[in-house]
């Protein structure tokens, strides 16, 4: 692949192409370019919480719209987007396939992407990223609201049509020498978030499906005004989400198999384990959605069995964890960017882990609901885990991609600053939580541990900030000016690689 | 092996017990008050000290290996697998 950009091409060669190396690209440009545009709305939320009262945000409307697009943007534009790019370059490669098994759908899927995004941004709607009934059926504007749910169905569609193809890719176009056991962890775990999407979407695309006929007046499932039932939403939306929550980090995790065993020159301590707590994931995953709804008006019951549903994932997530520990220990290990990113990424899992297990105990959950300490949680998750498991792959298959190396200075220091960032951030909003703090807040009262809290928050913030613009400049220089890549061992570790770069060979083996 | 079975479900009991006995509020007669607040509280902070215990535990560990094996530790040595050649790679 990284042959493909040493000779240039003219652009359109690349953007209509059906290979899975140049829509991996395709996927990753896209990712990045809504990072950047989904992180520039984090720092605007920041900014505008530095003090008590309106600073920069006109309205408590718009306040709505921002932090709606940038959780969407980066759940649906980045996240999702980034994953795809990692499995569109090593999936085929790893399973020995000369591409994905259904090339057109695969270009069909990435360019069902750009609209989707567009719809999203150009309404900028302003329900949160739940678009919960019966604000989102009797209130919210439209057209933003209307754009928002299509944005959604194309993006929806789009990542079932991608899962399909990844499911299909790895069960039937594998080699036949490779038994399932064979297959490398990263590749499974694009195969078991695909199943998980496969199952989990459509009941998403339903109820968006029910949101918009409510919208238009001609049904009535969520409008209590019409008999309908809000909650049932929650229970939709949630089935789908919970769930979604291990499509984004089971990937990541994959990501890190791939990274720390090259990285501590030794192979997984065990695979099985890992394939078994990948699996375990997904299934425990479908069992613990209403923990998001404790606070709406379940049975005792009811929320002892989410509850259980939910701890049943705290086994699976420490088989991942005692893993990596085990892999490195008596290892050699090389700390160069991606492991770091792939070190801090474990951190930040097992600390967002812990903070999940509180939420998960129902007492707790009704201290902790709707405060500043589940916005601390999932963001501990989204970003301390999910993404630097994949800014650090960003970093591993850099030099495959361009053939050129990326600043090793530079991606360290991304990492520290973006490490401090997190913790400043994202730790401080759990003691907001706790402070009582709640959350979509545009303004609020002047208790001195409140705005010492958020001003800390923000300086973190804006530290990641200034690291992104590092990772950026890095990006954008080496790729043009970066000293050439020894492709066959692009970080100095000796051992046998995928070779990525044999990708358009017609045979893999 | 009897007996150390027999010492932890001792224990268990005397962990388990006070932690659940609120409820018995939950009767059809009441058997006792109780505070959900500090109820609450009371076990958020147990489950804090258990989180802190076990995060030192296995942050304390990632940092030591961090620390040990890395390559530059003055006790490095190439791993088994180096030598053959045979980590990492295609299954």
């Amino acid at each position: 692949m990284t042959l493909e950009l040493q000779k240039p091409r003219p652009i359109w060669q690349i953007m209509f192409s059906t290979h899975h190396t140049d829509i991996g690209l395709l996927y990753l440009i896209l990712s990045i370019a809504f990072l950047f545009l989904g992180g520039v709305l984090a720092l605007i939320i920041r900014a505008e919480l530095f003090f008590p009262g309106p600073q920069i945000i006109a309205d408590s409307m718009t306040f709505n719209r921002i932090f709606t697009v940038h959780g969407t943007t980066l759940i649906f534009l980045f996240i999702l987007p980034s994953a795809s790019a990692v499995g569109n370059y090593f999936v085929p490669i790893m399973i020995r396939y000369k591409d994905m098994a259904y090339p057109k759908l695969n270009a069909i899927a990435f360019w069902m992407i750009p609209p989707g995004g567009a719809l999203v941004w150009l309404g900028f709607a302003d329900f949160t990223w739940y678009a919960t009934p019966p604000y989102s059926i009797i209130s919210a504007p439209g057209p933003a609201a209307d754009m928002w749910i299509f944005g959604l169905k194309i993006l929806g569609i789009s990542s079932v049509l991608g899962a399909i193809n990844f499911i299909v890719t790895i069960m039937k176009c594998k080699h036949p020498d490779m038994s399932m056991g064979q297959i490398p962890l990263l590749a499974w775990s694009f195969l078991v978030s695909s199943m998980i999407i496969v199952v989990a979407i459509p009941t998403f695309a339903a109820a968006l499906l029910m949101l918009l006929t409510d919208r238009l007046g001609v049904s009535g499932f969520f409008n209590p005004a019409m008999g309908g039932d809000p909650i049932a939403y929650q229970h939709l939306f949630w089935f789908t989400f919970h769930p979604e929550v291990y499509v984004l980090v089971i990937p990541a995790i994959g990501m890190m198999y791939e990274i720390i065993p090259r990285f501590s020159r030794k192979p997984i301590f065990s695979k099985s384990s890992g394939i078994f707590a990948f699996v375990l994931l997904a299934v425990v995953s479908f069992s613990s959605w209403a923990h998001h709804m404790y606070a709406s008006g379940m049975s005792f019951t009811e929320k002892t069995v989410f509850m259980v549903g939910t701890l049943a994932a705290v086994p699976a997530s420490g088989m991942h964890v005692f893993n990596f520990i085990a892999t490195m220990w008596n290892g050699r290990i090389k700390f160069l960017t991606p492991m770091m990113w792939s070190i801090g990424g474990i951190a930040l899992f097992f600390s967002a882990g812990a903070g999940g297990v509180a939420n998960a105990a129902m007492p707790l959950d009704f201290t902790t609901h709707d405060t500043y300490w589940v916005v601390g949680h999932f963001h501990l998750f989204v970003m301390g885990t999910i993404a630097f498991g994949t800014i650090g792959f960003i970093y591993y298959m850099f030099p495959y991609v361009t053939g050129r190396m990326y600043n090793e200075t530079m991606g360290k220091v991304h990492f520290i600053l973006s490490f401090i960032g997190a913790i400043l951030v994202f730790f401080t909003q759990h003691m907001l939580g706790l402070l009582g703090m709640p959350r979509r807040i545009f303004d609020y009262p002047e208790i001195p541990s409140w705005i010492i809290g958020n001003q800390i928050a923000s300086v973190g913030a804006m530290i990641i900030g200034v690291s992104m613009v590092i990772f950026l400049y890095n990006l954008i220089y080496s790729s043009a000016k970066g000293k050439p890549a020894d492709i066959h061992d692009p970080f100095g570790l000796g051992g046998t690689y995928y070779y990525p770069f044999e990708a358009k060979t017609p045979h893999h083996n | 092996m009897r007996n150390l079975l027999g010492l932890f479900l001792v224990l268990a009991i005397l962990v388990v017990i006070p932690s659940v006995d609120h409820v018995f509020a939950q009767a059809d007669e009441p058997a006792k008050y109780i505070d959900r607040r500090v109820l609450i509280w009371n076990l958020f902070f147990k489950l804090m000290t258990v989180a802190f215990t076990v995060g030192a535990v296995v942050s304390g560990t990632l940092i030591w290996i961090v620390w040990r094996f890395r390559e530059t530790h003055p006790q490095a040595k190439p791993t088994e697998y180096e030598k053959s050649d045979t980590w990492g790679g295609p299954a």
